[in-house]
């Protein structure tokens, strides 16, 4: 993939660097990615970061992976449910995947995502690894 | 209101056409819909998921027309992903339901082997989330494996089961003239086949092909099958946040309305083409329709009785991204008159095109 932009990942980075999500205020509706209107109606949201244990509802591992990824294949993809409820969908790292089990508890950790050679841009963001 | 007919089509054969431009292929098509049909069309609508991002071409609409010679007439290009060609379906069917014109001819074209088979993964993923899936490295692919793997867990099925689609597609495409692989495979095959994103294998993707496919509709002509319904629906529940991961919501809320809209029941198709971009994604087509139970699709096709993808579907005939939906229409029609298909036992066909993994879906009922 080409990343020729560089406001594109500058802007992301409060949800890539700290999971910030948009929580209504009149209804308690979170919802991560952030939306600017809750399905009840309200445009009153506000920012709130998500706690960062959770647990892995399912997960993937994928070996046909896009031209970014190359370098780090298998990926191992997973849907994580946080704490609070809210699900993410993210690589899950430094795990063996014969271990892994819906229900297996992760936590979010900040790693790099993307190195761009070419234009030599590196871009962080979040991942889930298992815990003891 | 007048009533829409599918008057003229035309069908590229699917596969590697690194030969033609992707206006060339385009313009091929439509100039023998057009002849088939034998009418002059008042607009034409382009369905492409891809021209931009393989072929760094817009305006593509202008650039078919000039192929063919054609000035003035109103040319619509309809972008929604691998559910390009259904969307273009729905809206010239909403453009003739309105007599704003008489004859809309829809066109679907896309040419992913112009690009590298890893540039192809890029491409085809930007139908997921660019910010929070793709950058991620989350594809279709790895989305599709998370609900195969749900779906079989959560109905008690082995990979084997799976497979079976993959079996029933390929004896399906050998009696396309249009598929891209046309050869009957074993189940042995499938089952050791590459794995690409667990449980999915190389057997459970439908391999992405150069292709073209144009219809003509009108609403002052009766010669052809008619188009009972068009529904579309989108779906906007990121994938993290889905209720059920084996329901297709779009698809379910499209089926609804266009088998309400057209008076028929699931019991009435006498032939469904959709949209198995993934295998799983086909078996849960065939639950959304109505075709079989929750759960049941699978047993369904070991029983061999469902007349699903008579073409061979995405896995034989080839995913031809934005034109899938514009193949399946023809596909349909034809089917429905006994043209270039075996004749089907009923009166009835319905189409189902979606982009990306339950992102949109276009229901279409089609009526001898
Ligand atoms: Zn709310």
């Amino acid at each position: 993939m080409k990343h020729e932009s560089v406001p594109i990942y500058w802007r992301n980075i409060p949800q890539y660097y700290r999971l910030v999500a948009k929580r209504c205020k009149k209804c308690g509706a979170t919802y991560f990615p952030p939306v600017v209107r809750c399905r009840c109606g309200s445009l009153e949201l506000e920012n709130v970061e998500l706690p960062r244990e959770g647990k892995l509802v399912e997960f993937t591992v994928l070996y046909q992976v896009g031209t970014d990824f190359l370098k780090q294949k298998p990926l191992i993809i997973g849907i994580v449910e946080l704490a609070n409820g809210v699900r993410v969908t993210g690589q899950i790292i430094d795990a063996q995947p014969n271990k892994l089990t819906p229900g297996t508890k992760v936590e979010t950790v900040f790693r790099r995502v993307v190195v761009d050679g070419k234009h030599g841009l590196v871009m962080y963001g979040y991942k889930f690894r298992p815990v003891e | 209101m007048k009533d829409v007919y599918i008057v003229g089509a035309a069908l590229h054969p699917v596969g590697r056409h690194y030969g033609k431009n992707i206006d060339d292929m385009a313009a091929e098509v439509l100039e023998k819909a057009i002849g088939d049909a034998g009418v002059d069309v008042d607009a034409v609508l382009v369905a492409s998921s891809t021209a931009e991002l393989a072929e760094r071409q817009q305006l593509l609409g202008s650039y078919i027309l000039e192929s063919l010679g054609l000035n003035k007439t109103p040319a619509f290009r309809v972008e929604n992903g691998d559910g390009s060609g259904g969307a273009a379906i729905s809206m010239a069917y909403g453009l003739l339901k309105s007599e704003e014109y008489n004859c809309v001819a829809v066109v679907g074209v896309d040419k992913p082997n112009d690009v590298l088979s890893n540039q192809q993964q890029d491409i085809y993923a930007a139908v997921v989330d660019t910010y929070f899936e793709r950058y991620f490295g989350v594809t279709p692919l790895s989305q599709a494996a998370l609900m195969a793997k749900m779906y079989l867990k959560k109905y008690e099925y082995r990979y084997e089961d799976l497979a079976q689609w993959a079996l029933l597609m390929h004896n399906n495409g050998v009696g396309n003239p249009y598929a891209y692989l046309r050869r009957q495979v074993k189940l042995e095959d499938a089952v050791n086949s590459e794995l690409v994103s667990e449980p999915l294998r190389l057997y459970d993707i439908g391999p992405l092909a150069d292709g073209a496919a144009a219809a003509v509709l009108c609403n002052n002509r009766k010669d052809g099958p008619r188009l009972l319904s068009v529904s579309a629906s989108t779906n906007s529940t990121p994938f993290n946040a889905r209720e059920d991961y084996d329901v297709l919501y779009s698809l379910r809320d499209a089926s609804q309305l266009a088998f309400k809209k057209a008076k028929i029941t699931p019991r009435d198709i006498a032939t469904a083409e959709v949209h198995d971009s993934f295998s799983i994604l086909g078996v849960l087509a065939v639950e959304g329709l109505g075709m079989a139970q929750k759960g049941g699709a699978l047993a369904a096709v070991k029983d061999g009785a469902l007349p699903v993808n008579l073409s061979g579907g995405l896995k034989s005939r080839g995913n031809v991204l934005g034109a899938t939906g514009v193949y399946q229409l023809v596909e349909v029609a034809w089917q429905l008159l006994g043209r270039e298909f075996k004749r089907v036992d009923g009166s009835y066909g319905v189409i189902h095109s979606m982009g990306g993994v339950d992102r949109f879906s276009t229901v279409a009922v089609v009526a001898l």
